[in-house]
């Protein structure tokens, strides 16, 4: 089904709305929850390539249109991930290997958002590295803890649109 | 496999002849294509502002009826006190205008005042930023001041259709004068956010202020006041309160401080954004208006 | 990817692993950047400068201090500084926006089809549009004309007619800047708060000014707002001959030593323009002022900005110095020779000095006619400089100008002839209305002379004749002898500092008149070729005139020694609490009790019935001796009014001096022209005296 991909954004935004709303609790401690890493995973097993762009392409400008960062550079590359991810499906044949590239990918996504963003505001980039390190850990756990209510989320939707299954699916 | 391999380069390359034309792209493609993504998210800014309310609402409901009568009973008082107030400041208001119209003295500016809403944080305390539930079809316009009661927030740095965002006085886009409370000579000092680094709540600094100014007695915390001269705060409004802690740093030939915002920012629900009725030149200066 | 791939995929994985192997090596070695890079700068490039410290790429931008505040001696301050905020375009982010210019105006010009292109000169051009666009911004945001912009269209005014060279970017300014401080910003906006030194703006308007910037240029981008000081004098003109003014330098205090592990010597120094003492306290006391420069060490790129700041100090502001001057007397002194004028209504050039007598603590100096070093503190436009040159405001009358002390001269004739003996407090002369010496007839200002004239009398009403027959009887070695005695000869405000010079001799207030001082004797008169001395010298030294030149601040420390019954009187500028009333040099006048009670009575009775009664102060008997002594002014005869004298007259405190410069077409006149001025100093400081010996015998019990 050619719009799968645009309900599947439908369907995964509530899931980084809910993050925002937590991120917002902890505001005055300056930690963020990203999963936009995460949300790639189980939509880039099962989608084609070309809707696992589309999807990547929207997720990240859906984050960046809320922050300040040079247009384009998370959804860029997030597309670069999907690409990588969805001609690479064996990576995330089973379980441990989903969680394991999800936790990467999560991780780098952040990574990528952190330097953006300090190259948009210099100001901000500077002596932040414990902050860094320990967004980027926090962003590895919820990248882990976050993919299986996430892709059980995606995955539910993606059956109603009769999307076929990942293939190796133990 | 093999197929899938080639697809995968094709579109490694379709990427990055994407990513060139994106670079190559004129801003307003960009613009546009933000501003299009921020309209997306826009009902769910709204709905989820609007669900908050809800919540409050249903939890006023659930409260007994003594509760409200009691709520109700303080209320008149408070708001018989404030009748009488209002009254006097009546008063005040006739004789200032009288005044004023004896002296010549130029009219301040003045300002449309729109109640909004707060939707959401910018959940990254880099950018002291927060959303409003009014946008430009409310008559939001850039660069108009945001305050709570007599306190500053902050300044619309950006408007939507129906949402604008807000930096707070902490954030590093933030930059106004200040008098400094007790300071008889009224030297302006200048206040500007900080990126806040470490895990902390994010602060404005003070900076200018004259090496021999020295706080107020008795340890109170020093008040921060808006200039008014500046053509876009109102004056005497509240910033905030010189950090006692840190105070007194020189830097160059000036003492520097840390500001506390006088309201917990992070737990705001509802502002008042001032729209100037005429345009300033600093607001055409960020619209990028030609003028010669 | 088929359904039974299970199979397929398996053989495969080794491949697949390698590959999430690379994905994560890619992200963990972007990772390892970042976390690598903040270390380096963090930990090593801060604390290791030694180890890579490459001079080629480093320089050292020293920033000025703020100076050290003036105070008077009740610690009101008469020179402060004020924040100055000027707004600054950072060269090195405006780079790209210089280029793109060049390249556009390289285009029109070979669309043109120029014959010769000089891309030196387009370059320029480039620049100077780019930062016109942006200083045209700047005007934009801080013209006051802008601010009821009708509807939502605002038009720039650049009015070019009210102020074009502000408003213009100065193109030598921006060369000479290129060549030789490229790393720093330029400034656009020297002071936003004077942004055009043709436009008058109130001290309001200037605020303004500089919040509309503030609050409505944006944050971001290459133009900055910057922050320094600069000297304000908040009571305008008022004692500018104390307390000088400060000009433009770019010889900083050299002192950063603190960088020594940095060799400092082998690198390129940048010095931002700070301000140095031009005349006054301000040049004087420059090194106590002027505090310990900042200096910031900066890596630069190929083209020689800036690029990162490594390391800094803050600049440490001078220390204060506190005056002996009263502001309140020093006001009323000038408010009173203000009242004199010429009849064109010009003001008549003058001195005055109050100067305590036990200390000599200086109370009040000033100097007519005067300027602002508020409008010297910052560029100075040479018209206003030309202004005060022409008037000759320069020149501080009290202690640079040198005249002859005419009648209040005759002071130390009396004391001279007592000494000598040659004449007793209680002799009476027959004074007729001239003194034949010689040939000439040496004549008496009243033209039917005074008949009997003691020493009191003479005093009281300035008889000339008493003064030629004792001068004339005490002989010009003793009377030279005398003032020599009294200091005349000798430069004042001369001290080896406690402060900070390492006892080297330096003068209070510079230029203080140190050569010009001429007390004549037969010697002088050989020397300077005028002949042999004879009588009619005598007689006119004995009466101020003649060679005699001698300075406002002489008089009134004659006039205090006479008060202390001592000869010299030591005056500073300096409020210090440690003064012990010894004045160097001075020693008893050397008058018996009835001499000097005469010679005291003498002054008071020519303030209470003599020359000086219209200086009268009723409740306040003090002493005074007028002087009218004449000058050539442009070659015709003037009159110069003196008065000195002491307050009060039972117990002194306080002595002054005053000085008229009159005009040819003036009747000035001893104490009808000083007289008023006097009076004024003395209504002013008599009742602060009183309340500070209130104060004082308040305190005194607990």
């Amino acid at each position: 089904m050619g719009w799968a991909w645009l309900i599947l954004l439908l369907a995964t935004y509530p899931w980084l709305l809910g993050a925002d709303l937590a991120s917002d609790t902890l505001a005055s401690s300056s930690l963020v929850f990203f999963i936009s890493g995460t949300c790639l995973i189980a939509p880039c097993r099962r989608l084609k390539r070309w809707q696992a762009v589309l999807f990547a392409a929207c997720l990240g400008f859906l984050f960046e249109a809320r922050r300040p960062i040079p247009d384009g550079t998370l959804a860029l590359c997030l597309v670069a991930i999907a690409i990588f991810l969805s001609s690479n499906r064996p990576l995330m044949r089973n379980t441990p290997g989903m969680l394991r590239v999800a936790a990467i990918v999560n991780v780098g996504a952040c990574l990528i958002w952190f330097v953006a963003s300090s190259y948009a505001s210099p100001a901000a980039a500077t002596d932040l590295a414990w902050h860094l390190s320990l967004q980027l850990l926090l962003a590895g756990i919820v990248g882990t803890i976050g993919l299986l209510p996430i892709a059980l989320t995606q995955n539910a939707v993606m059956d109603r649109l009769n999307v076929p299954p990942a293939p190796d699916t133990p | 496999m093999d197929q899938n391999r080639q697809g995968a380069r094709a579109s490694y390359v379709a990427l990055s002849v994407f990513v060139a034309l994106w670079i190559l792209a004129p801003s307003a493609v960009r613009r546009f294509n933000r501003e299009a993504f921020v309209e997306f998210q826009a009902p769910a800014l709204h709905l989820l502002g609007k669900s908050r309310d809800l919540a409050t609402f249903w939890e006023k409901k659930s409260r007994s009826v003594e509760e409200m009568a009691a709520a109700g009973r303080d209320l008149a008082r408070v708001n018989a006190a404030l009748e009488i107030q209002i009254n006097k400041y009546e008063d005040i208001r006739r004789e200032n205008v009288r005044l004023r119209e004896i002296t010549h003295y130029n009219v301040p500016a003045e300002y449309m005042s729109v109640v909004a809403r707060v939707a959401t944080r910018d959940s990254s305390s880099w950018w002291q930023r927060i959303v409003i539930r009014k946008g430009r079809k409310d008559g939001i316009r850039p660069g108009a001041p945001v305050v709570f009661g007599n306190t500053v927030v902050g300044r619309v740095t950006a408007v939507h259709l129906t949402t604008s965002e807000v930096d707070l006085v902490t954030s590093p886009g933030f930059r106004c004068t200040a008098y400094l409370e007790g300071d008889e000579q009224n030297n302006i000092v200048l206040v500007n956010g900080v990126a806040s680094n470490s895990l902390g709540t994010a602060k404005a600094r003070v900076s200018v202020i004259p090496r021999d100014y020295s706080l107020l007695a008795g340890g109170q915390p020093t008040r921060v006041f808006t200039t008014g001269m500046g053509g876009v705060f109102p004056s005497r409004l509240i910033l905030g309160y010189i950090d006692g802690g840190t105070y007194a740093t020189q830097v160059g030939n000036f003492k520097e401080s840390l500001l506390v915002p006088s309201r917990d920012l992070y737990n705001l629900q509802e502002v008042s954004v001032l729209v100037p009725l005429h345009q300033n030149p600093g607001e055409a200066l960020i619209q990028g208006e030609d003028f010669q | 990817m088929k359904e039974s791939s299970d199979m397929h995929v398996l053989p495969s994985t080794p491949v697949d692993r390698l590959r999430l192997y690379g994905v994560f090596f890619f992200f963990f070695a972007g990772f390892l950047y970042v976390i690598g890079g903040l270390v380096y700068r963090q930990l090593i490039q801060s604390n290791d400068l030694k180890e890579q410290s490459d001079t080629q790429s480093r320089r050292v931008v020293l920033r000025p201090p703020a100076r050290g505040r003036i105070y008077d001696r009740n610690g009101f301050p008469l020179v402060d500084n004020r924040a100055r905020w000027s707004v600054k375009a950072d060269l090195a982010s405006l780079q790209k926006e210089f280029r793109a210019e060049y390249l556009r105006l390289l285009a029109a010009e070979k669309a043109r089809e120029a014959v010769s292109i000089d891309r030196e000169k387009l370059m320029e051009d480039a620049r100077v549009r780019v930062l016109q666009g942006w200083l045209n911004k700047v005007w934009f945001v801080i013209d006051e004309t802008n601010r009821n912009t009708k509807g939502r269209k605002s038009v720039a005014k650049l009015t070019p007619v009210t102020a074009p060279a502000e408003r213009q970017i100065n193109i030598d300014e921006l060369r000479k800047h290129l060549r030789e401080r490229r790393a720093l910003p330029f400034t656009l906006v020297n002071d936003l708060a004077f942004p055009g030194t043709g436009q008058a703006l109130t001290a309001d308007d200037g605020t303004k000014s500089v919040a509309r910037f503030i609050e409505q240029f944006p944050v971001e981008g290459p133009i900055r707002l910057d922050q320094d000081n600069v000297r304000t004098y908040p009571y305008g003109a008022m004692a500018a001959h104390v307390l000088g003014y400060v000009k433009d330098t770019d010889t900083l205090p050299d002192n950063v030593d603190d960088i020594s592990e940095v060799r400092v010597e082998s690198m390129q120094k940048l010095r931002y323009t700070g301000k140095t003492g031009a005349a006054g306290v301000e040049l004087s006391y420059n090194h106590i002022l002027s505090g310990r420069s900042g200096w910031e060490l900066w890596s630069k790129t190929s083209s020689g900005y800036n690029q990162t700041r490594l390391k800094y100090s803050e600049p440490e502001q001078g220390s204060n110095v506190m005056l002996s001057l009263d502001y309140r007397i020093q006001q009323a002194t000038e408010s009173g020779l203000a009242k004199l004028k010429d009849p064109q209504g010009n003001l008549l050039p003058a001195a005055a000095v109050m100067i305590d007598i036990h200390t000599g603590e200086i109370l009040a100096l000033a100097s007519q006619p005067s300027f602002d070093p508020n409008r010297l503190a910052d560029r100075v436009s040479s018209k206003y400089y030309d202004e005060i040159e022409k008037s000759g405001g320069w020149l501080n009358r009290t202690t640079q100008g040198l005249y002859p002390p005419g009648s209040t001269f005759k002071v130390i004739t009396a004391t001279a002839g007592m000494r000598k003996k040659v004449v007793d407090w209680d002799e009476i002369l027959d004074c007729g209305p001239f003194f034949r010496v010689g040939n000439r007839d040496y004549p008496e200002h009243e033209p039917v002379g005074y008949g009997e004239v003691n020493l009191d009398k003479m005093l009281a009403v300035s008889c000339n004749v008493w003064n030629y027959q004792i001068g004339l009887r005490t002989g010009i070695e003793a009377l030279a002898a005398e003032s020599r005695r009294f200091g005349l000869d000798a430069p004042l405000l001369q001290t080896v500092s406690d402060m900070e010079t390492a006892g080297q001799p330096m003068t209070e207030l510079p230029y203080a008149a140190s050569r010009g001082l001429v007390v004549p004797d037969r010697a002088y008169k050989l020397r300077i070729g005028a002949g042999a001395w004879n009588d009619g010298d005598t007689a006119n030294l004995s009466i101020g005139q003649g060679y005699l030149l001698t300075t406002p601040l002489h008089m009134a420390c004659v006039a205090a020694s006479i008060a202390r019954g001592e000869t010299r009187t030591v005056p500073s500028i300096i409020h210090s609490k440690e003064r012990t009333g010894r004045h160097v040099g001075a020693e008893p006048i050397g008058l018996n009790a009835d001499q000097l009670d005469a010679l005291r009575g003498g002054m008071l009775r020519c303030v209470e019935e003599g020359t000086a009664r219209v200086a009268r102060i009723p409740g306040l008997p003090y002493a005074g001796k007028t002087g009218t002594s004449e000058y050539f002014k442009k070659g015709e005869k003037a009159h110069l009014a003196w008065m000195i004298g002491y307050a009060p007259a039972d117990n002194p405190v306080v002595a002054f001096a005053v000085l008229v410069e009159g005009q040819t077409d003036t009747n000035t006149w001893g104490g009808k022209t000083a007289g008023p001025v006097a009076k004024e100093m003395l209504e002013t400081w008599w009742p602060i005296a009183v309340k500070a010996n209130q104060d004082e015998n308040s305190k005194a019990p607990r």
